[in-house]
């Protein structure tokens, strides 16, 4: 269980899939201008990315490796498809925002890629970890940069019609936020914050272990 | 005259106004992987230019010959046109191994990398489905518009990527915050060279 628990986190912290392997970074930038939208791009990720993680470990033996990509690519397609029609038909005004970034998550670099690296070769278990913990690494990204640009941009963040959070009426948000470079710069940010994260908790092991062959050392 | 000047703008509202990477974010994995050198970002904006050509042509045609007409067009474009493409890159692989070598080596190892490359599947989508993109244009694109509008997005796409590939050769150099060196650098420079962008779709009025 442990073991599961360790795949299952390093899709959150050292190989979440934005901020540090940096794929799948289009559908971020583009649906991060709305919580909502960036909430159920997140779902869709992560059902998506569960679903093609089992069901190609699922297959791992049967499908030969010559033609695996395609396989891959099918059994992807399918599952977007499932999402597309079914946003559709029950949240058609999410669908309306998130419009293309549904059919292009086929193309999302993170869902291919994990298939290729990590199911096609585990046991069908820790897929579903790597799975999760990849698609909820994803989504907290995402949800997170979509709530600053929101709040920021037009002073409040409404979900599904309600106003959860916003600035007094006097604020007039920077348009820049919305538009497009906001995106890329306050992305910037993130990442650079996400590194420093990152590196200060590789320092903490590295002094952690340091201490403890130490100890060992000296106990021997 | 009228004829020519709706593909003109067709060609350049793709290429610059409506600039695929820094405008619309489709296809920023080959923007911040490959742009760290300007000789794999010329390889890969040749790729880019070649593939998407070719593939949307074959889904403009795939769509309006096949799919439009069995009435399955809703519901089966994705895997369709994802299939139509991964097969084609495969082909203009092998057949550009065989004729031309030279070729085939600086354009080789970006092949595959295009068929999951979001940019070749929206683009061929784009030209295909009427108004799926919502932009102040016209849709429901004949042949000939969807030829010129995926050639403009194409050259839009290596343009970008190969001034960024460019500024980024600059930045190596440059005197950056220590937290901010490498990647979170990148993504400020795309958002300020996306501003430029910005200004130009006010500039043609559209």
């Amino acid at each position: 269980m442990s073991e599961w628990f360790s795949v299952f986190k390093r899709g959150l912290s050292v190989d979440n899939p934005l901020t540090v392997l940096m794929i799948g970074l289009c559908a971020t930038l583009a649906v991060s201008t709305k919580f909502e939208g960036a909430f159920f791009m997140g779902l869709a990720v992560i059902f998506v990315l569960t679903m093609s993680a089992i069901l190609v470990s699922f297959l791992r033996h049967v499908v030969p490796e010559k033609v695996r990509i395609p396989v891959f690519i099918v059994i992807i397609a399918s599952f977007v498809t499932i999402v597309d029609l079914m946003m559709k038909a029950f949240l058609p005004t999410v669908y309306d925002f998130l419009g293309v970034w549904i059919p292009l998550i086929v193309v999302n670099c993170i869902i291919l890629g994990r298939a290729e690296a990590f199911s096609y070769h585990k046991p069908v278990k820790l897929a579903i970890a790597d799975g999760l913990g990849m698609g909820i690494g994803f989504s907290a990204v995402i949800v997170v940069l979509a709530s600053i640009r929101e709040l920021l941009g037009s002073g409040q963040i409404v979900f599904l019609g309600t106003k959860i959070i916003g600035f007094p009426a006097w604020y007039k948000g920077p348009n820049i936020v919305l538009l497009f470079p906001g995106a890329f710069i306050i992305f910037g940010f993130m990442v650079a914050g996400a590194m420093a994260l990152n590196r200060r908790m590789s320092a903490r092991q590295v002094q952690t272990s340091q201490r403890c062959t130490i100890e060992e050392g000296g106990g021997s | 005259m009228e004829i020519f000047q709706h593909f003109a703008l067709l060609l350049i509202g793709g290429a610059l106004v409506n600039n695929i990477l820094l405008t619309r974010f489709i296809g920023l994995c080959p923007f911040f992987g490959v742009s760290s050198s300007m000789e794999t970002s010329f390889g890969m904006a040749g790729a880019v230019v070649f593939v998407m050509t070719l593939a949307s042509s074959a889904t403009w045609v795939f769509y309006n010959v096949l799919l439009e007409p069995l009435g399955v067009g809703e519901f089966l474009y994705i895997p369709a046109f994802i299939l139509v493409i991964a097969a084609l890159v495969q082909f203009v692989e092998m057949y550009l191994k065989k004729a031309s070598p030279g070729l085939y080596r600086s354009l080789g190892i970006f092949l595959p990398l295009i068929t999951t490359n979001c940019a070749v599947l929206a683009t061929a989508t784009e030209a295909v489905k009427p108004g799926f993109f919502k932009m102040n244009m016209a849709y429901g694109f004949g042949f000939g518009e969807a030829l010129v509008y995926t050639v403009g997005v194409a050259l839009g796409f290596g343009f970008a990527l190969m001034s960024f590939a460019a500024l980024r050769d600059r930045l190596e150099v440059a005197p950056v915050p220590n937290a901010m060196k490498g990647t979170p650098m990148a993504f400020v420079t795309a958002g300020l060279l996306s501003l430029g962008y910005i200004g130009l779709g006010s500039w043609f009025g559209l």
